[in-house]
């Protein structure tokens, strides 16, 4: 298994892809609104999601405000490999695998800082923030066995590029542009990463905890569940607002589900639905404020989007709200556990007051302590469990809600489903899911979705 | 901000001393049972009540690992808590029914006298232990650092810092004070 390669170290070369587990089309009957729970518990499904999804997706590692300056870095996971995210001289991010690869120690043990040289603590390897190894204690000992320095570096990850802000890396060579990987929820991030001229940043730190369920709960929460939110947070909404959650069903013409590439949001267009959640009338008035701004600048549609209900994850595990404004990132620990990574985002360019607010706000609301996250949780935790059940597990589970809903013809790009209250984005994630999870390689993954806009905008 | 710990640690007499040794048990016990408005009882009008949460930082880094416009999971004035109480009092408050049965363990308590007259710095240590149904079992041990505030025989809770030891938050959810 060493990657020794004649004369020539070559210090990581990925393994052949692993033979698949069979009869995987079994899993799921999307038309039919089925699917098994052996997704959520089987630990050879997991280690080939490892493998075919988060060894290959683009995945959000940072937020361009997080790292500013040269050298300003942050640590976060690809999967379960710690990777380092370091601000170039040049302006430029790179980002590298977190270990030596003398030894194979973790390099950098802070969440964030700033730095010249990341030092490993084994044998005082030092390396540059471009990832170079620039020299060691007692380097002599390593000249004279003929180590050659330039060959020794940090890792880099295969590619990593941004979009309004969002960083994200991907350690397959051959993934495609991040362009073509969000490819139309560009037009629809466009709605809360560019609603404003300045863009936005994170605010506040992160915010870190560990659920005891399957990564794939949270992401399909988060791709088009807004049903949950009637009954599991009622009480958030009654401690938040002294009222029951909007009942969304009731007007399912005003509202969406969209999706591209198993990426989903579901939204309505009431522009500060889930805002209204945070109870702070200040943050209402600035969205009522900004939105004939944003219909000047990216049409009606998405000004009305600014702070609505809805709800987005990009494929496979990042998820956020707009109007509650937490950002968060689902990182797996098994088919069983995850650690949850949540920020803040706000409008650059807001007042001081408002982005506390904001922070102040997803803290009462989507935080380990916040009011309707509280209730999350658990939920996840007790569906992913109840599969420990040899019997229970062989139980199929529901997921059928609004098959007839597609809607043709519509400038929206995407695929569009009428209503919010629908479960066509949780489908369409199982279906990237199972895509990706069948194929060899990217240039086998079906190309389902193709992108309206253009390459690049 | 909170109890500053540039000043002078001025030791209180023993009368004292027990007395808000006896609020904070108090206080402790009405969380374990759940009384919830009680417990928001203790709070002044101008209650503080803060948990940042621990960033991993070089000790190089003038930033420090926590700050007031940092994380938090608790960052809150007198709303904010009625708000949380709001939720736990609600029928449909899922993740507290069947109840959660908490241990909150307070000691190590010392009393200095504070900025103002009539109120007090206090210092003390916790361990909280919850469990929920059969065995969803989270512990939390972490320092305080209070501001009390004399109220008749009595005291109200006006700052409170709480620093627990955990950075990434070992739990589903913090379902308590602390």
């Amino acid at each position: 298994m060493c990657n020794a390669n004649g004369d020539q170290p070559i210090r990581l070369k990925r393994r052949p892809i692993a033979q698949s587990i069979e009869n995987l089309d079994e899993l799921l009957s999307l038309e039919k609104g089925r699917m098994s729970r052996d997704v959520f518990w089987d630990k050879d499904i997991y280690e080939q999601e490892i493998e075919r999804i988060f060894a290959r997706c683009w995945l959000f590692v940072a937020h361009e405000s997080q790292i500013p300056k040269a050298g300003d870095y942050v640590t976060t996971y690809m999967g379960e490999d710690n990777v380092l995210i370091v601000r170039q001289k040049d302006g430029s991010i790179k980002g590298f695998l977190n270990t030596c690869p003398h030894r194979g120690n973790k390099v950098c043990f802070a969440d964030l800082g700033n730095a010249r040289q990341f030092v490993c603590n084994y044998h005082g390897w030092a390396f540059g923030i471009d990832g170079g190894l620039k020299g060691m204690t007692a380097s002599e000992t390593y000249e004279a066995a003929g180590l050659d320095k330039s060959e020794h570096g940090l890792h880099p990850v295969a590619h990593i590029d941004s979009y309004r802000g969002l960083i994200f890396a991907t350690l397959d060579p051959d993934a495609p542009s991040l362009a073509d990987y969000l490819g139309d929820m560009r037009y629809y991030l466009d709605a809360i990463f560019d609603m404003d001229e300045g863009g936005t940043e994170f605010i506040g730190g992160c915010v870190k905890s560990v659920i005891q369920c399957n990564w794939k709960y949270a992401s399909e929460n988060f791709v088009g569940d807004i049903l949950h939110a009637l009954w599991t947070h009622d009480s958030g909404a009654k401690a938040m607002v002294g009222g029951p959650v909007a009942e969304v069903h009731k007007t399912p013409e005003q509202s969406y589900h969209v999706n591209f590439n198993g990426h989903g949001w579901e939204f309505n267009q009431d522009i500060v639905g889930n805002c209204a959640t945070l109870g702070e009338k200040e943050l209402l008035k600035y969205l009522y404020v900004l939105q004939p701004k944003v219909a000047e600048r990216l049409g009606e549609v998405r000004s009305k989007m600014i702070g609505a209900i809805s709800s987005c994850t990009l494929f496979p595990n990042t998820s956020f709200l707009p109007g509650q404004n937490t950002f968060r990132t689902w990182h797996p620990r098994g088919p069983g556990q995850i650690e949850l990574h949540t920020w803040t985002f706000v409008n650059k360019k807001a007042p001081q007051e408002i982005k506390d607010m904001w922070r102040k706000g997803t803290m009462m609301t989507f935080s380990p302590s916040g009011v309707f996250e509280m209730d999350d949780g658990e939920n996840w935790e007790y569906s992913t469990r109840s599969n420990a059940g040899f019997v229970t597990r062989q139980q199929d589970l529901y997921l059928g809600l609004g098959q007839d809903t597609r809607v043709e013809g519509t400038d929206l790009p995407g695929n569009v489903f009428q209503g919010q209250i629908n479960e066509a984005n949780q489908r369409a994630f199982y279906q990237r899911w199972l895509d990706l999870m069948k194929a060899d390689s990217w240039k086998t993954v079906p190309q389902r979705d193709v992108p309206k806009m253009k390459e690049g905008v | 901000m909170n109890a500053k710990t540039t000043l002078p640690e001025i030791p209180v007499d023993a009368e004292t001393q027990r007395r808000v040794e006896q609020f904070l048990f108090r206080e402790a016990r009405l969380l374990d049972n759940e009384r919830w408005d009680d417990w928001l009882a203790l709070m002044a009008e101008d209650i503080h009540y803060w948990m940042p949460t621990m960033e991993n930082r070089r000790r190089a880094d003038k930033n420090g690992s926590h700050a007031l416009d940092r994380g938090a999971l608790y960052n809150d004035d007198l709303r904010d808590l009625t708000r949380r109480v709001t939720r736990f009092k609600q029928p449909t408050a899922w993740a507290e029914d069947p109840a959660t049965r908490h241990a909150h363990v307070v000691s190590g308590i010392e009393v200095y006298q504070g900025e103002q007259a009539g109120e007090f710095i206090v210092h003390s240590t916790f361990v909280n232990y919850r469990s929920r149904v059969e065995k969803d079992n989270d512990l939390l041990v972490g320092r305080r650092e209070d501001v009390l505030r004399s109220d008749g025989d009595s005291f109200k809770l006006a700052r409170r810092k709480i620093i627990i030891t955990q950075s990434v938050l070992m739990a589903k959810n913090l379902n308590t004070f602390l």
